[in-house]
């Protein structure tokens, strides 16, 4: 390994908020009026991890589990109600100029463009407010639009441009400046199947060519698989796992898949005891059965039954990490 | 600076994308002077005097506030509010700059942009009405003059900052926004000029920082100060410019410790 530097470091980091809560209906506003009950929901308690730079790490967790709160920590936005933390050598909720320089957040569901302007004018503002030299931003620009294809609609102003194409130009507004450190919180939300993975590939070549740190959130375990070797696994404001992706699955789920389509009807007492049977609707059966024993489960399957076809797979990653929550 | 110039630019070129929206909002400001003008026009005879205001003094003010208004009371961040509540104030907060240079910036744009269209309808106006207005040419009052704009701008900057950083604390912005604006109208001396007010309610007055935003500046360019007064102003804004940015400062840095970034 040798001696490398930590990008990110986070220790015991804890985040509350106060929220009130409205009964329904203009009675409940008018009573909120009055008196309010106060609660302290606390998003993110005593979490602590390391990110070496360079690294692209997935954060995973439901709705509500603290992953949007981390990153809005750990790029300045908010105050930590405990904690140390470190960016860059930095603490962020300092927001000092060369910090602020060297990070970028982009929110899957938020713009930073200037609405009514064509995206080309929130470019030009962003290259000033960065500081970014001429020649470096029409590198950047070159590249970063060749990545992304998208000469054709940069002039056009914001408003009218569909989601998959705003989400592009808002992920070029957010690296002008070219960001050592990036968090990327659902980027590819509401993105149809094709853009979703241009938009992976981007991000993976963007983390290759500037060897950039970077923090991706998502709900689909596809951004997740093709990108993040590391996973951190994040639920009611506490870390449940943390390492490879491959070490999950090992850990939690021993199993092997066995998918079988079966020629004839199968005599079903013949089929107890070879592993838990996840799903049956003839002609398909869905077997679950230990790693170790897999390769021997399925020549007893090929030996004595009629079959079609066979498959062995690991399970699904969205599975074990279901299994992981519900643990 | 040159951000700086960048995001005025981008304002002008946000101000005139709704061009209808732009025009019939000028529109809206020649008739609101259309009607003070001729009710001031009609209230004073040609040759007689109220309250030490003769016919061509108060027309003077009146069109003199209607400019005034213009540099002083324009402003593109009287929505801080909802930036703040909706969350979009991340995006300032998460790059390297000054929110509150960006948004005087946006409002110098704003503020420049309508100089040139309230010159512009006011040129019209005199080749129209021809009316009977003061040239102010005593170069001490016009240098006092143009501070004292300086210090209204500023003071109404403050103003709208404070306003809208209640957005940290609660939703609903926009009533005290309503509140001031009516105070402001009536308190700044855009519907009147403040000393036809009896003494001491006026005396009250000159504490207040809402008179130097239009009826102080106003005065000094009519020349209808003396000179010991001006000085006294100058230095109550100059005050007030100093005791608000302190309250902004603590404001603003308590509103950051508690700001959730929601919806973000």
């Amino acid at each position: 390994m040798g001696l490398v530097m930590a990008a990110i470091s986070v220790s015991h980091l804890s985040k509350n908020y106060q929220t009130f809560q409205k009964d329904p209906g203009l009675v409940g506003s008018i009573k909120s009026l009055f008196s309010r009950k106060y609660e302290t929901v606390k998003a993110v308690s005593d979490i602590s991890f390391k990110i070496n730079e360079g690294e692209l790490v997935g954060f995973i967790g439901p709705n509500g589990a603290g992953k949007t709160t981390t990153l809005k920590c750990l790029s300045g936005l908010l105050y930590p109600t405990k904690g140390e933390l470190s960016v860059l050598g930095f603490s962020p909720f300092k927001r000092e100029k060369e910090f602020l320089k060297q990070i970028s957040l982009v929110m899957g569901q938020k713009n930073q463009l200037w609405w009514d302007l064509p995206a080309v004018d929130t470019f030009l503002l962003n290259k000033e407010i960065y500081e970014v030299s001429d020649s470096d931003y029409k590198v950047t620009i070159d590249e970063l639009s060749k990545l992304l294809d998208i000469s054709e609609f940069i002039k056009i102003p914001v408003r009218k441009l569909s989601l998959g194409q705003r989400m592009k130009v808002e992920l070029i507004a957010a690296l002008i400046h070219r960001p050592k450190v990036l968090f990327l919180d659902e980027p590819t939300i509401g993105l149809d199947v094709v853009m979703q993975k241009n938009l992976r590939e981007f991000i993976k070549e963007y983390n290759s060519r500037y060897k950039a740190t970077i923090i991706l959130t998502s709900h689909y375990m596809g951004d997740v698989e093709a990108l993040c070797k590391r996973i951190i696994i994040i639920d009611h404001g506490k870390i449940l796992f943390d390492g490879l992706l491959s070490d999950l699955v090992k850990k939690h789920a021993p199993y092997k898949l066995i998918k079988i389509i079966f020629k004839d009807f199968p005599n079903p007492q013949k089929l107890e005891g070879l592993g838990t049977v996840k799903h049956f609707e003839y002609p398909n059966l869905t077997l679950s059965v230990s790693a170790e024993k897999s390769n021997d489960s399925a020549s007893f399957l090929l030996k004595n039954f009629s079959i079609e076809d066979i498959v062995i797979e690991d399970p699904q990653v969205e599975d074990v990490i279901r299994d992981v929550f519900t643990k | 600076m040159k951000k700086y110039y960048q995001i005025m630019k981008n304002t002008w070129d946000e101000m005139v994308t709704y061009r209808l929206n732009f025009s019939m909002w000028r529109f809206r400001n020649v008739l609101q002077l259309l009607t003070m003008y001729f009710l001031w026009y009609s209230v004073i005879p040609s040759n007689k005097s109220i309250f030490g205001y003769s016919h061509s003094l108060i027309l003077t003010y009146i069109l003199g506030t209607s400019i005034l208004s213009s540099v002083v009371l324009s402003s593109r961040s009287y929505d801080i509010g909802d930036v703040i509540n909706k969350g979009e104030l991340s995006n300032f907060l998460l790059k390297p700059i000054n929110f509150f240079y960006y948004l005087f910036a946006k409002d110098i744009g704003d503020k420049a942009m309508n100089i040139v269209f309230s010159f512009g309808e006011l040129f019209l106006l005199f080749i129209l009405l021809r009316p009977p207005f003061l040239i102010q040419t005593n170069p001490f009052y016009l240098v006092a003059f143009l501070i004292a704009i300086c210090i209204a701008v500023i003071l109404f900057f403050f103003f709208n900052l404070l306003l809208g950083f209640i957005g940290f604390w609660s939703p609903e912005t926009w009533a005290p926004r309503f509140i001031f604006t009516i105070l402001i109208s009536f308190f700044a001396g855009g519907l009147f000029p403040l000393d036809i007010l009896p003494a001491p309610i006026f005396a009250l007055f000159k504490v207040i920082p809402l008179t130097y935003l239009l009826y102080f500046p106003l005065k000094i360019y009519l020349g209808q100060v003396q000179f010991v007064e001006i000085i006294t102003g100058l230095i109550i804004s100059t005050l007030w410019i100093f005791g608000m940015y302190k309250i902004i400062e603590a404001v603003w840095l308590k509103g950051l410790k508690v700001y959730t970034a929601q919806g973000m």
